[in-house]
């Protein structure tokens, strides 16, 4: 139990100024938090970036990575002498195949992905001259919370970060709280496979996300804005610190804390999220009750994507119905990420609805004939090129049991074998799991164990039983990631059958 | 009735139940006599809905829901046997059994440690999983006396470290890494002697599985043990306890269920584990007197009071009450450390009395 006035907060933060951890160093964090040891030790060992700190660099197996050939990198590495140790996705997709030094900046990758060019008429424009003239939150002080509110339903906005949930729903809940003490929190936990926007956004236009913190954070009646940046991101935070302290008057009464991500993808999942902010393990929580109504400390709590917030100013100023129309099948513009085998790597803003074909044209043409992609990472499993012509919308793919998601597209030609492709994305959720709930700790085990022993042996009988494991994954999970876990396997066997024949197993290049 | 004015009801299995508004749906469907396995679920803990075991459908809700953390309101639909939460219990189930030992033949160990073995048996048939070989470390090197881990037997359900943590208050142990590798674990690893903990063995006792386990008795199968109820002598709580006990002897301390007596299922380290000196040699089990050469012989108890009498009494006439002191143990209840200020008060004339856990 923790002694009263623990400051459980500053407990990953000690850990992570401390270096190496260690019993004594968890015993000194102890006596500067008051948390009991075990639990502090408990969750160090939780984070990747606290628990396995050393020289070697972090060479990324995400699916796009091995596709760009981490497997040559790996093998450039060996003969160069580097120590290296294989990591789940590093959220470098664009750059792939990446390995980041101990400082976690990319040692070897390519050069950075492109991006829509400049367009004014672009609701977040990454490639424009960013603005710091926060014309759009005066705009919103003059409108007043309710017509603000009124803007955001109007303009259609769902949230980016994946779930696709109306914004102004979410802000709703939160102003109806009773509680005077409430948060925004800006998810910048970007850690989907095949996704980077949000890093692109705070990285080029700090100040439309900043902008569009302050108006939710005004809107919603919150006097601290909480910024979680993946850890694997310093130059994210190091971006937004300086965009924030060069702003002067424009953001006075508003209270900007950082807290960095510690190497887990979970704390995507807003609860998981939370949880890391208040120095705990990053294990999802049971909902209800939703952040909106027990959050941060246990207070009302608007946790919201990069993207998301970007989207704000340019409704604020340009209005609901001009965002709405920005969008073909789904309000509004996305910005969609894409790698794989396509020609230009990078993200693409477009309206919300365009094609896999539409997207691919923006990134230079497929490389070689065009198999399979993953329309929004991993968690949205794998489609077949006869879907290439669907709107790559929430609702749209939600019906046929995929998802948009984060808008990670992947791009797989002909030379993948997708049972392959599956192991790939089984292996990073088997490792990303949080082990808390029984379904996906020990089911993403047998679906990656069954998977490499069908590769390896070539016998389907090794599948068996995987139809129902993945049936109850996406049935009795805790949260977001169990559920959709499954869907690499369930998806690369249902539109992929002949690769799950006996003895076909060419390794994915 | 405390209450009534509030009552609710919702429906379970096609019964209507009455119910409290935010009582959780498990307690009110176990009251209504339905069957809902759990795991995870301890009476004194908040719910987790980690194990899953739980899951219910609930009309409206498009997920299986659990049942533990699930608050009832007016209307509410409960199905806790459809042919989904059925399907759900048996995957579930085969899950379990693709990860996890069952404890089937070895010694009962802990109270409650045939749960995973009753959940998966009332699943049905279970599918054939290759067992997968989850790294969970144990703690090797863990030389304390009472309290041991067996990692192969974990399902991870935290009733061991919740109950450290929200009923014992000792924190000594909590999850520790992630995923397939997640385990219990101190700080490093290392032994519970180096921790926090009180080896209260309460987690011993809330263990579904017999991961935790009482590391004492060792040889006896589940059901070769009769209980008996009593009080424990340690201290003037009044804790009840179980002696497991067989050929006349006690083999091993259980508590009672949570909810059953005033002490909600808890003991403390001399409660659970200190019956050693109860078969011992050396233990006191009649009065001694010191005769003329100083030597203790057995004797009876009206020997033993008078002697006790005279001695008090000559003290009194030589040297007045105020030569008298009287100090009554912790071991003592309410009712006789009362006993023992009326005797120094009334019968010797003195205030000088004490309990030594007045300090």
């Amino acid at each position: 139990m923790e002694r009263k006035n623990a400051t459980r907060e500053q407990v990953l933060l000690l850990l992570e100024q401390a270096g190496e951890l260690s019993p004594a160093l968890v015993r000194q964090v102890e006596r500067q938090t008051g948390v009991p040891e075990a639990e502090i030790w408990g969750t160090a060992r939780f984070y990747s970036l606290l628990s396995e700190r050393s020289a070697a660099l972090l060479l990324c197996r995400g699916l796009t990575c091995k596709l760009a050939g981490s497997r040559q990198l790996a093998a450039h590495l060996e003969q160069r002498g580097e120590p290296y140790r294989s990591v789940s996705c590093l959220g470098q997709c664009d750059r792939a195949p990446v390995a980041l030094d101990q400082d976690l900046l990319v040692r070897h990758g390519r050069a950075r992905g492109a991006v829509s060019p400049d367009d004014p008429d672009l609701p977040i424009n990454l490639a424009g001259q960013d603005d710091a003239s926060f014309a759009a939150l005066h705009r919103a002080r003059q409108l007043g919370p309710s017509a603000v509110l009124d803007t955001i339903e109007a303009s259609g906005l769902q949230g980016r970060g994946g779930a696709g949930f109306p914004a102004h729903a979410k802000w709703r809940a939160v102003r109806a709280q009773a509680s005077p003490l409430r948060h925004v929190v800006c998810n910048a936990d970007e850690g989907e496979p095949g996704t980077f926007k949000d890093r692109e956004i705070a990285l080029r236009r700090p100040y439309r996300l900043i902008e569009g913190l302050a108006i939710a954070a005004w809107t919603v009646g919150a006097g601290t804005i909480h910024i979680f940046v993946r850890g694997e991101f310093p130059r994210v935070r190091a971006g937004l610190e300086q965009a924030i302290a060069a702003v002067g008057e424009a953001l006075s009464g508003l209270d900007f804390r950082f807290v960095a991500g510690h190497g887990a993808y979970i704390c995507g999942e807003e609860t998981a999220l939370i949880q890391a902010m208040e120095g705990r393990r990053g294990t999802p929580r049971i909902k209800p009750p939703f952040p909106t109504q027990v959050g941060l400390h246990g207070q009302p709590t608007l946790v919201h994507n990069v993207e998301t917030l970007a989207c704000l100013p340019s409704i604020l100023l340009r209005g609901g119905e001009w965002f709405r129309a920005q969008g073909r099948t789904e309000p509004g513009s996305k910005l969609y990420c894409v790698t794989g085998h396509v020609h230009r790597p990078g993200v693409y803003e477009l309206p919300l609805g365009v094609t896999l074909d539409d997207l691919v044209d923006q990134a230079g043409g497929y490389v070689g004939s065009p198999r399979a992609f993953c329309p929004g990472g991993a968690s949205s499993g794998f489609l077949p090129m006869s879907m290439r012509d669907r709107p790559l919308d929430f609702q749209g793919l939600a019906r046929i049991g995929s998802m948009l998601g984060s808008a990670g597209v992947v791009v797989m030609n002909d030379t993948v074998n997708m049972a392959q492709a599956a192991l790939q994305q089984s292996i990073f959720f088997e490792d990303e799991s949080c082990g808390q709930c029984a379904p996906c700790r020990i089911g993403t085990q047998v679906l990656r164990q069954a998977l490499a022993r069908f590769l390896a042996e070539g016998s389907p009988g090794a599948l068996n039983g995987l139809d129902s494991v993945s049936w109850e994954m996406e049935q009795a999970s805790l949260c977001g990631l169990g559920m959709v876990a499954s869907r690499p396997y369930t998806s690369a066997r249902r539109y992929f059958p002949g690769d799950f024949q006996p003895a076909s197993s060419p390794e994915v290049s | 009735m405390n209450g009534m004015n509030h009552d609710i009801s919702i429906r379970i299995d096609g019964h209507s139940v009455p119910a409290r508004p935010g009582e959780s749906v498990l307690d009110v469907a176990r009251r209504a006599g339905a069957h809902v396995p759990t795991l995870c679920h301890d009476p004194r803990l908040e719910p987790a809905a980690v194990c899953r075991s739980c899951l219910v459908e609930i009309e409206g809700q498009a997920r299986l829901q659990p049942a533990c953390s699930f608050q009832a309101s007016p209307g509410l639909v409960v199905r806790t046997d459809s042919p989904r939460v059925r399907k759900h219990r048996q995957v579930l189930a085969s899950l379990y059994m693709a990860d996890h030992r069952l404890a089937d033949g070895l010694p009962q160990r802990s109270p409650a440690g045939s749960s995973l073995r009753g959940f998966a048996k009332a699943a049905g048939p279970l599918i054939q999983l290759h067992p997968v070989h989850s790294p969970r470390a144990g703690r090797p090197g863990d030389h304390n006396p009472y309290i041991g881990f067996d990692p192969g037997l974990c399902i991870l359900c935290a009733r061991c470290t919740r109950y450290c943590d929200q009923v014992h208050g000792a924190g000594a142990i909590a999850l520790a890494e992630r995923g397939r590798a997640t385990t219990v674990s101190t700080n490093g690893g290392a032994g519970l002697l180096h921790s926090s903990c009180e080896l209260c063995g309460g987690c011993v006792d809330t263990c579904p599985t017999g991961a935790m386990f009482d590391k004492k008795p060792s040889h006896h199968l589940p059901g070769q043990l009769r209980r008996v109820r009593t009080t424990c002598g340690f201290c003037g709580v009044g804790c009840q306890l179980d002696l497991n006990v067989k050929g006349g002897r006690v083999i091993k301390v259980t508590a009672p269920a949570p909810g059953q007596t005033i002490n909600d299922g808890n003991l403390c380290v001399k409660g659970r584990f200190a019956y050693d000196f109860i078969h011992h040699q050396d233990r006191l089990t009649q009065p001694m007197l010191r005769d003329g050469d100083g030597r203790l012989r057995p004797s009876t108890w009206p020997r033993a009071l008078e002697r006790v009498a005279t001695g008090l009494k000559r003290v009194q006439e030589r040297w007045g009450s105020g030569a008298l002191g009287f100090v009554s143990s912790s071991r003592c209840t309410s009712e006789e450390n009362y006993l023992l200020q009326k005797l120094a008060r009334a019968v010797f004339g003195t205030n000088n009395c004490h309990q030594c856990a007045a300090t």
